[in-house]
């Protein structure tokens, strides 16, 4: 009997209780999620500070960047090393890098042409637009190749597939890639038609190896390509051990890796784009600013020497 | 007869085999470690290695004590959020909760659990990280906002644990509690919840152990930086984005340096069981 009072004076009270309060909580969560859904400050102000965002170290973009833009410092005994700053927010991926610059108005970074997209807004170095046209023609410096790796003991099918990469074929595929050709004048005929071929390396050139071998399947259906996307560096280690037929690299080869039999050839050339917010006024930088933003001596907007 | 007890043998077989596989995946991951790991650390040199500041694998620098301080702080940090609302809302369910609301409340806190990481961490990406941006200034990638997503994604656990273990109390405790005068919420937080001590505790390390291993959602919203963490809104990176990080790239050294990493985080994990093996220990006592 008293137990069953109890039990209904306790639900009387949950009742009144819950409705106060749930009431107070949904307000709450509602103003949590409209100040989080105001979004973007439509305001640029000079005086934030810079938030710059690079790849991960040993990534090939950044190896390519750093070295265009001089992002280097000589130390004794090891060369060159990258010096970008340690203020940098690091990214091991181009979504978060184009999705991180898209949100924050304060966000500097870099990607290859290829992955360049709307929501971010492209800046120009030393004047130039970064464009197909503009690197074609080199007025656009920050430039870098593509290249695939081979060794001496190259197959037949693997040599017959290279063969159309270089072709006039290979390279409009290429071109419609959003990449810059690396040559031209060359025919491309059948020497076998069939066998199988396994490239491996670079995830910045396995977007253009994947056109390259749905158009070589229209020319030699024959011979099947098989591409796996892993890195610059996996990429030669596993063509020297064998395990692939041609390599991807989006960096030049190390002196190790040429003395253990590898060789490079370049198939397209990549511009490398500086991306800023599509609300932040500033979008043309020299690569001197470029330098010091990256290397975290200009830390805010507004002391970006003019 | 007979051919029943030979059943009986073979399924006895079976499942002890069952059993050694998962007792030998276990021992070769702490082999694999081991071996790959400690040489590494003996190369780098032990104290070099966890106390040095300097993480630059480009010239063979190989401190971790960054990444040690980033998954302490950070793991603090979830704590610090997620706890009390995870004990909040267990207590809630278990006392206060009317049926109507408990079943699509405990189906949403079950789907917490089941949302993959990276969905957190883009969640994380879309939404936190501008939130701390516009509210409290710097990049928003930074320890704060991968406290605030790790707390919420250590809730499940510790509302699971901490709500099983408020209904195993004996209900008399609390009848007793009223029948000596005390009001419902006084028999709950003085009576009910200190009964269920080492439930909540158990709840809280396996929340620990979540926050500490977890590393897409981190990756995503912590910043990376490898230096030694500078403040609340300043980014961080923790042991778990530090290998997958850089292990795509890493050759010799630089790579056995990650697996020593690993084998960090290894003793880290290591130290939370042997607390939860103690918590249980006390209750049995």
């Amino acid at each position: 009997m008293t137990n069953e009072f109890i039990k209904i004076k306790g639900s009387i009270r949950q009742r009144g209780f819950n409705l106060k309060k749930a009431a107070a909580l949904s307000l709450i969560c509602l103003m949590f999620f409209l100040s989080a859904c105001k979004g973007g400050v439509s305001e640029f102000e000079e005086t934030r500070e810079i938030t710059v965002i690079s790849r991960e170290d040993g990534s090939g973009t950044r190896g390519a960047f750093t070295e265009l833009f001089g992002v280097y410092t000589n130390m004794e005994g090891h060369g060159k090393v990258d010096a970008t700053t340690e203020e940098a927010i690091i990214t091991n991926n181009t979504a978060v890098m184009l999705y991180c610059v898209s949100t924050n108005p304060y966000a500097i970074g870099y990607i290859s042409l290829g992955s360049m997209s709307d929501v971010v807004k492209s800046a120009n170095v030393d004047g130039v637009a970064a464009s197909l046209e503009n690197v074609k023609n080199g007025t656009y410096k920050a430039s870098r190749p593509f290249y695939i790796v081979t060794t001496q003991s190259l197959s037949a099918p693997a040599k017959d597939f290279i063969s159309f990469i270089l072709s006039d074929g290979g390279q409009e595929v290429v071109e419609s890639a959003g990449y810059v050709p690396a040559l031209a004048g060359r025919e491309y005929t059948p020497s076998v038609d069939s066998g199988k071929v396994v490239v491996g390396g670079s995830s910045s050139v396995t977007p253009v190896m994947e056109k390259l071998k749905e158009a070589y399947g229209a020319y030699n259906p024959g011979i099947d390509v098989e591409v796996q996307q892993s890195d610059s560096t996996t990429g030669v280690s596993s063509t020297l051990q064998g395990i692939c037929d041609i390599g991807m690299s989006s960096r030049a080869l190390t002196e190790n890796e040429k003395h253990s039999g590898a060789l490079a050839e370049t198939i397209a050339l990549d511009g490398i784009v500086i991306i800023v917010n599509s609300i932040n006024p500033n979008d043309d930088f020299t690569s001197e600013q470029i330098k010091g933003i990256f290397l975290g001596e200009t830390a805010y907007w507004d002391s970006l020497e003019k | 007869m007979k051919s029943k007890s030979i059943k009986e043998k073979v399924m006895h077989i079976v499942f002890l085999a069952a059993a050694m596989v998962c007792i030998m995946a276990v021992v070769l991951i702490c082999v694999f470690l081991l071996a790959n790991g400690v040489p590494a650390m003996g190369k780098i040199g032990v104290f070099n290695f966890l106390l040095g500041k300097t993480w630059r694998p480009g010239q063979d620098i190989y401190g971790i004590l960054p990444m040690i301080l980033g998954s302490i702080y950070v793991t603090a940090g979830a704590i610090i959020i997620g706890v009390p609302i995870g004990i909040m809302t267990a207590v809630f369910m278990a006392r206060y909760c009317p049926k109507k609301i408990y079943a699509p409340l405990k189906g949403a806190i079950d789907l917490l659990a089941g949302i993959p990481s990276v969905v957190y961490g883009f969640f994380g990406l879309v939404i936190i990280v501008p939130f701390v941006r516009d509210t409290f200034g710097g990049s928003g990638n930074s320890i704060l906002t991968a406290c605030v997503l790790l707390g919420f994604m250590i809730l499940p656990t510790i509302i699971g644990v901490c709500e099983s273990s408020l209904r195993a109390v004996p209900e008399e405790y609390y009848q007793n509690a009223l029948a000596l005068g005390a009001t419902h919420e006084r028999s709950i937080f003085k009576v009910v919840l200190p009964t269920a001590k080492s439930g909540v505790l158990t709840g809280v390390v396996l929340g620990i152990g979540r926050a500490i291993g977890e590393t897409m959602a981190v990756i995503m919203i912590a910043g990376n930086q490898a230096r030694m963490p500078k403040g609340l809104l300043k980014g961080v990176r923790t042991l778990t984005a530090n290998i997958v990080m850089e292990m795509g790239y890493a050759a010799d050294l630089h790579r056995e340096a990650l697996i020593a990493t690993g084998v960090v985080l290894f003793v880290f994990i290591l130290l939370i069981n042997l607390c939860l093996a103690a918590i249980k220990k006390g209750v049995e006592q």
